[in-house]
């Protein structure tokens, strides 16, 4: 595994405007994200988990430039993302590739397989013309898929292949950085696990790097090898998967990880259950975003936000209660 | 390994050899084809188009042309009446006084002959036949009848003058009596209820010949002689040398129609049918052909009619093997402008339909696409054309193209811009809610993450997604554009006279004993109008049921 940061995100924000009163001002802002850092390795797989609406696909999106960011930076193999001009972004867009959630949604209805996975790879020339088929061919088996899929339409597949179509579409731009925006959680169990295996499997192949999006922890845990937690748009903790499941350190990372559910009945969990729901982004708590839910909330907590403090091994929190006193 | 067992399943469960391959396109084909509404829908649309286009063109009438027929009527040739006055032929050089036919007339019928004028002459008539006087001039002579064997000669014979010796004549009254008044008498005319015909129409009849004629006739004599001529009698018919020369008759004929020589043989004939009670009789006309005449009797006034043929336009004529449907009020063939007539509602449907799909796919593809303030004009722009009240609109366009007197064409092409200009803001709106719904899908997203160009994101990706919506709503909009037409014509604003329209052909219940008399001329364009409708909503709802993925099959 090397050591080399493939993606360095700083201080990113991205706002929301809220458009409203009589002649159409903005009135506010959805902070969906608001002031992440976070740096990924070569290779490795970052696992982004959080509460639903808490920005972690809109991270990912404005990564990839899907949404323009708010502020802040995205420095991918060392070139600022968002400063990119048209041509150098169709040039960006092979390198780093993104899996939905939805496989539904997510193949038009009306274009054959083949078509769907090869039509980028044909308009920015990823192999030569006389490879083309081949390649396709290549790319369909290595996701799972077989070479006579190519003439059919997405109506034809089930979810689980349909979400390999989606991979393969991914993958054949030959991307370094791939984000997985919730990739089986539309998906039944059995075919989650054939999909993260075949995540894997293909990280191992190729050495992809991942941003894992996730709301489901076992599979992050699976699949991770560093972990983020967010919150209302903010990273309340990261490290390394290890550290974080074995020590988790912010209120809300452990309200989290509690709620894991256990396959051993005979085992007694203390569940730490959140009180209230996630405030609006639109209208954060002051202080620590955290502090209206928190068991643990202090008068501090209510008026100052916590900076990121590194308590070791890269694992950093976001929380009053890990000042140094 | 775990994955290679899924593969194996799926290859069963989805085998290549098993499973026919099928692109979207198709699977809508198969699913509207097993929708047997639709299918009847299509096999109506396809007759229409085949009865319009191909029918046109195999009917041997154009959707104009005016059909005449022949129609034979009763008409009046020649009118006849009995004479029933005297008419009276003076002698050359005589005068006659004015009411001398009135004096005649009560002479002859009271049987006394010897008469005073208004003017104080004295005249009187020589009865010389049956109905036949000669008319006398009277100066008073002393004469002794007795013994006078000429007097006696008349008496035998039942006359009241005789003519002596000498040459003069004398017309005595009282013819019983032991002393009779006597009058010399100068002849001045012939009085008889008769009419002469020349056969010739350059004859002048002398008075010599009508009196002989008339003598000889009321006498029964066959023959006589006039101005060194012979005549022949042969009933009213009188010869000279043989050939036919003059008619007499009981019955004074008028032509009908001014320049019509009514000939004596035609009088003849007539006059016999006349005296036989007949209510016709046959007359050969000039080219030999017998041709009927009708007597009709009004208290001694004859008229004599015959059938005559005249060609009149043939209206409202019913089914028949000339014209299948009909004609209509202009006597234009009905099945033939049943077929011109479909052919302009088809093509206005699908002309308007098509410039709507046009510009609302352009209108509505941008304003979905790009969105924001571009949307936002183009939707109030769809919002305040959908406010025009279309009807008005219609009726002050329509009048506008009566005013400068607009060509059938013209009109044509007006109706159809009108119609497309008013009806491609729902087209607009149902694409561009498409756009604005497919844009935000994931595989939209998708295909920008992958970095591929706009034009191929909207030609790839986004059309092929609005275009089912776009044909269904087409399809269905077909109806309503076929119907609005119908109505504009039908309201006599849309295509006019001669070109004909299915509606414009409806038109014709305005008048409400077409609508009941004459079911043939509205009913079959009605029909049409209605099966095609039909037909395009069946067609419609069978591609929106066939295009929604939710039906398996």
């Amino acid at each position: 595994m090397s050591t080399e940061n493939i993606l360095e995100v700083k201080n990113l924000k991205k706002y929301f405007p809220i458009k409203g009163g009589f002649f159409g001002g903005v009135t506010g802002h959805v902070k969906a994200v608001d002031d992440v850092s976070f740096t990924i390795k070569k290779g490795t797989t970052m696992g982004l988990v959080g509460e639903s609406g808490c920005g972690k696909s809109t991270t990912g999106r404005t990564i990839l430039r899907l949404l323009e960011k708010t502020e802040g930076d995205i420095i991918f193999d060392g070139k600022d993302v968002s400063k990119l001009d048209k041509k150098e972004l169709r040039e960006l867009r092979t390198k780093m590739q993104i899996i939905f959630q939805d496989p539904y949604s997510s193949l038009s209805p009306r274009l054959p397989i083949g078509e769907i996975i090869g039509e980028a790879v044909r308009e920015h020339k990823i192999v030569p013309e006389s490879e083309y088929d081949e390649y396709i061919s290549k790319v369909m088996k290595e996701c799972g898929l077989q070479e006579y899929h190519k003439d059919r339409y997405p109506h034809e597949f089930s979810g689980g292949q349909r979400q390999r179509i989606c991979i393969a579409r991914a993958l054949a731009l030959k991307p370094e950085f791939v984000v997985c925006d919730e990739p089986v959680s539309a998906l039944d169990v059995s075919i989650q696990a054939q999909i993260i295996n075949l995540l894997k499997q293909l990280q191992e192949d190729r050495g992809l790097t991942y941003l894992f999006i996730s709301h489901d922890l076992s599979v992050v845990e699976h699949i991770s090898d560093t972990i983020g937690v967010m919150y209302l748009g903010n990273l309340v903790e990261t490290g390394n998967t290890e550290d974080i499941f074995a020590n988790p350190l912010h209120p809300y990372t452990k309200a989290l990880f509690s709620a894991i559910p256990m396959p051993d009945p005979e085992i007694k969990k203390d569940r730490i259950l959140l009180q209230g729901d996630i405030p609006s982004p639109a209208n954060p708590p002051a202080g620590c975003k955290f502090h209206t839910r928190c068991s643990q909330c202090m008068e501090k907590c209510k008026k100052v936000a916590p900076v990121p403090k590194d308590m070791g091994n890269g694992h950093v929190v976001c929380c009053h209660l890990y000042d140094e006193k | 390994m775990e994955n290679t067992n899924v593969e194996n399943k799926e290859m069963t469960l989805d085998d290549a050899a098993r499973v026919k391959v099928l692109s979207p396109g198709m699977m809508v084909f198969k699913r509207f084809i097993r929708n047997k509404l639709a299918i009847v829908g299509m096999v109506i649309i396809v007759f229409m188009f085949l009865f319009s286009f191909v029918g046109g063109l195999l009917c041997p009438y154009s959707q104009s042309q005016v059909f005449y027929t022949t129609d034979k009527i009763l008409k009046d040739y020649a009118g006849a009446t009995t004479i029933d006055q005297y008419q009276i032929q003076q002698k050359e050089g005589a005068e006659l006084p004015s009411d001398i036919y009135s004096k005649t007339l009560i002479a002859a019928s009271t049987g006394k002959y010897v008469f005073e004028t208004r003017k104080g002459d004295v005249m009187g008539l020589g009865n010389v036949g049956d109905g036949v006087y000669v008319i006398y001039s009277l100066q008073s002579v002393n004469m002794l009848l007795r013994k006078n064997a000429d007097y006696d000669a008349a008496v035998a014979a039942g006359e009241n003058f005789f003519t002596d010796s000498k040459g003069d004549t004398y017309l005595f009254q009282d013819t019983g009596a032991a002393n009779p008044d006597v009058y010399g008498a100068t002849e001045l005319g012939v009085a008889a209820m008769k009419s002469f015909t020349a056969y010739d129409k350059n004859t002048k009849f002398s008075y010599d010949f009508y009196r002989g004629a008339l003598v000889a006739m009321a006498n029964g004599e066959n023959s006589f002689e006039a101005d060194g001529k012979t005549y022949t009698v042969d009933g009213e018919v009188v010869s000279a040398d043989g050939a036919e020369y003059a008619f007499v008759s009981d019955l004074n004929f008028n032509a009908a129609n001014a320049g019509v020589f009514i000939s004596p043989a035609y009088k003849n004939a007539a006059m016999e049918a006349v005296e036989a009670g007949q209510s016709s009789f046959t007359f050969a006309d000039e080219n030999g052909e017998e041709v009927e005449y009708v007597i009709e009797n009004k208290n001694g006034q004859y008229t004599f009619r015959k059938y005559q043929e005249t060609r009149v336009i043939d209206t409202y004529a019913r089914p028949s093997k000339e014209h299948w449907v009909g004609t209509d009020a202009n006597g234009m063939d009905l099945l033939a402008r049943l077929m011109y007539g479909g052919r302009i509602s088809l093509l206005i449907g699908f002309v308007v339909i098509f410039i709507e799909v046009f510009i609302g796919m352009i209108m509505g593809g941008i304003a979905g696409f790009f969105g924001g303030w571009v949307d936002n004009l183009i939707m109030r722009f769809v919002d305040v054309v959908y406010c025009i009240p279309t009807m008005p609109l219609y009726l002050i366009l329509g009048s506008i193209m009566d005013y400068y007197q607009a060509s059938a064409t013209t009109r044509i092409y007006m109706l159809c811009v009108i119609m497309a200009v008013i009806g491609w803001v729902g087209i607009a709106r149902i694409v561009r809610g498409q756009i604005l719904s497919l844009r935000e899908q994931e595989f939209m997203v998708a295909a920008e993450a992958t970095g591929i160009s706009t034009y191929r994101r909207i030609f790839k990706h986004l059309i092929p997604n609005v275009v089912p919506q776009l044909i269904v709503f087409a399809s269905m909009g077909l109806g309503d554009v076929i119907l609005a037409e119908a109505t504009l014509s039908f309201l006599g604003l849309g295509i006019k006279y001669p070109a004909a329209s299915w509606g414009s052909i409806i038109n014709a219940v305005n008048d409400s004993y077409v609508m009941s008399n004459y079911v043939f001329v509205w009913l079959p364009a009605g029909l049409f109008i209605l099966l095609t409708v039909l037909a395009f909503n069946f067609i419609g709802d069978g591609l929106r049921d066939a295009f929604d993925p939710k039906m398996k099959r």
